[in-house]
């Protein structure tokens, strides 16, 4: 491991982080005064800043249970306007389905928003920029990425709470999967699975770490994930500062092992913290929130210790 | 309304975006990229008004050419240095002008020594004690083309690939890419999804049946366009035709309307549909979508080539 870059802070040198546990039933709250408070007790820096929420648009989902909901997207973008945010984009990169006017459509995401013109950036055609891969967990040696990206002031992770039938969940470490731009290399990114998907997912969020981490978990998805799996309402929502942290705390609402999830294993070494001692808890507790996620027979292991 | 007067506009809108270096990107004033330059210049060639337009072609197939890596491939942005999918466009656009034999040899050469890996004899023995082997059950033997190089087949780029050599002169296409074609057409009808239609190429994963898509499809059934019939091709023609009226973007609108045209299958509304868009919403979907419609509207359009075959270099 390389650690030059400034993103990669072995574990013990890292401050603890933190995971907000908010509990929430459905898309009808106001959602805005909710993580507004939310984004508040984490003190980040957001005056005078360029934000870019990078939601989970993996497809067209006209019955809303693959995407990160647009009323979280929308409630958070207000929000970081509110704090004082100079800008607050919205980007993210489909894996599958180059139009992401038709997706958009099918989330009603400007029923939300409003209209976002420039303020809505498809990752997937943005001028990119060279990115050498400094932590080489994977055989590649660099990525040409968003230029939005690499420019945004702060960068929040959107996920959706959900397991996924390659790589055991995707949360915010595997939803930076869609900043890697589909002009350069495909509908779907397919030289990140041959590049090994855990260890990609290493290498793009230590070149592209997260600052901030917002899980949309009120309505989540279980079994064959990310597209074809059941909806599954564990009506949470997660906020962090690490994104790390946030994975292995929504790993165990999901009554699912973390450390048995490859990447965030690995990622726990440099990346954030996995381990609870390490994560300052606020709001909800795991345990009141729990909601066991069915995974497939290949992801047995994530659960055995946990449930049964 | 005037169709011709509607392609006419995004062909105006299109020259006034081109970037100085003969390119486009794929927003305005955003650096040249292969991909939407292609397409503005095959939807500029389409508009028609030869005198008005050729020297925005002209200079669009400058940036093409100055583009063009020794190895022959083309690359997404500039600045990367390995070849990919977009090889297979650049060739066939340029396929149709004049001028260009040397060029285009050289791109067709690439693609047809650019074998996916995931199909090479080695990973198939592999794979075979793998359990991953049940988790998409195509057949994969069959070998098209990858978005890049020595990864494994994909719909889209396969046809494009089928496209190119379609464009190509026949007399010199090289030797293998007759065997590699019927091997692409093969993948095609093998990745189509149960219901008709094409996602990106996975028709089945664990068993669950993969939902087909718009784009996929079109760009598959415009590069078989000419072969024979096939359960394949109707079944996913009626699939395509039941999925336009809930098209809702214009870039899936127009290439998908291209596509049942080329089957014959006119569409009334499809026109009138497009002009309800206004330009700056294409332009904020991309330039490659300002020129899918323009090509979709253009009563001239010779490329995507309708299903009476393809028209001779000019």
């Amino acid at each position: 491991m390389n650690l030059r870059n400034r993103r990669l802070i072995p574990s013990f040198q890292r401050p603890p982080s933190r995971v907000l546990i908010r509990r929430v039933a459905d898309y009808q709250r106001d959602l805005e005064v909710l993580i507004g408070e939310s984004i508040m007790e984490f003190r980040l820096t957001i005056q005078g800043k360029t934000v870019l929420l990078k939601p989970n648009l993996v497809g067209l989902d006209p019955l809303g249970v693959m995407n990160t909901h647009p009323a979280v997207i929308s409630a958070a973008r207000t929000s970081f306007l509110r704090l004082g945010a100079a800008r607050v984009l919205i980007g993210d990169g489909p894996a599958m389905d180059r139009d992401t006017h038709a997706i958009l459509e099918s989330v009603r995401l400007r029923e939300f928003t409003g209209k976002l013109g420039a303020d809505f950036c498809d990752l997937n055609l943005d001028d990119v920029e060279r990115v050498i891969l400094e932590t080489r967990a994977s055989k590649l040696k660099e990525l040409y990425l968003p230029k939005t990206v690499l420019g945004a002031d702060l960068l929040v992770s959107m996920p959706k709470l959900k397991t996924h039938h390659w790589a055991g969940v995707t949360l915010s470490l595997k939803n930076m999967f869609g900043i890697v731009p589909g002009s350069c290399y495909g509908w779907p990114k397919n030289i990140l699975h041959w590049a090994g998907i855990d260890r990609s997912i290493l290498d793009i969020n230590a070149a592209a770490r997260p600052d901030f981490a917002i899980v949309d978990g009120i309505l989540g998805m279980e079994g064959n994930g990310p597209i074809q799996g059941t909806p599954k309402a564990a009506g949470v929502l997660l906020f962090s500062d690490d994104p790390v942290a946030a994975d292995a705390t929504a790993c165990r609402i999901m009554g699912l092992l973390p450390e048995k999830v490859a990447y965030l294993a690995r990622a726990g070494t440099m990346l954030g913290h996995l381990d609870p001692r390490k994560i300052q808890q606020l709001g909800e507790t795991v345990e009141s929130v729990r909601t066991p996620f069915a995974v497939l027979p290949e992801f047995r292991r994530l659960v055995e210790e946990a449930v049964e | 309304m005037d169709a011709g007067l509607c392609a006419e506009k995004c062909a105006d809108v299109l020259q006034e975006k081109q970037n100085s270096d003969g390119g486009w990107g794929y927003h305005e004033e955003t650096p040249s990229r292969v991909e939407p330059t292609c397409w503005a210049v095959s939807a500029l060639t389409a508009a028609g008004e030869c005198g008005k337009r050729s020297g925005a072609i002209t200079n669009a197939r400058h940036y093409l050419l100055a583009n063009q890596k020794k190895e022959g491939f083309w690359t997404a942005s500039p600045e990367m240095k390995t070849g990919n999918w977009v090889t297979s466009l650049v060739c066939a656009v340029l396929s149709q002008q004049a001028g260009t034999e040397s060029p285009t040899l050289a791109a067709m050469e690439w693609l047809c020594g650019d074998y996916p890996l995931d199909s090479s004899p080695l990973l198939r023995f592999l794979r075979s004690f793998s359990k991953a082997k049940d988790i998409s059950q195509h057949e994969n033997t069959y070998r098209g083309w990858g978005w890049t190089p020595r990864t494994s087949s994909w719909v889209e780029p396969t046809a494009f690939a089928l496209l190119a050599m379609q464009e190509f002169d026949q007399k010199r296409l090289p030797s293998v890419a007759a065997r590699r074609q019927k091997s692409a057409v093969g993948l095609l009808y093998d990745r189509r999804c149960p219901d008709g239609g094409w996602n990106c190429g996975n028709p089945r994963v664990y068993g669950v049946a993969g939902e087909a898509l718009v784009l996929p499809t079109a760009w598959a059934l415009i590069s078989l366009r000419n072969l024979p019939n096939h359960e394949s091709k109707s079944l996913s023609l009626a699939w395509l035709e039941k999925q336009m009226p809930k098209i809702q973007s214009p870039g899936s609108l127009a290439v998908a309307g291209m596509c049942l045209e080329t089957y014959g299958k006119e569409s009334t509304q499809l026109k009138s549909r497009l002009h309800d868009y206004d330009v700056e919403t294409l332009l904020e979907d991309g330039i490659h979508v300002l020129a899918w419609v323009c090509l979709a509207m253009s009563p001239g359009r010779r490329w995507p080539a309708r299903i009476e075959g393809r028209h001779e270099p000019s």
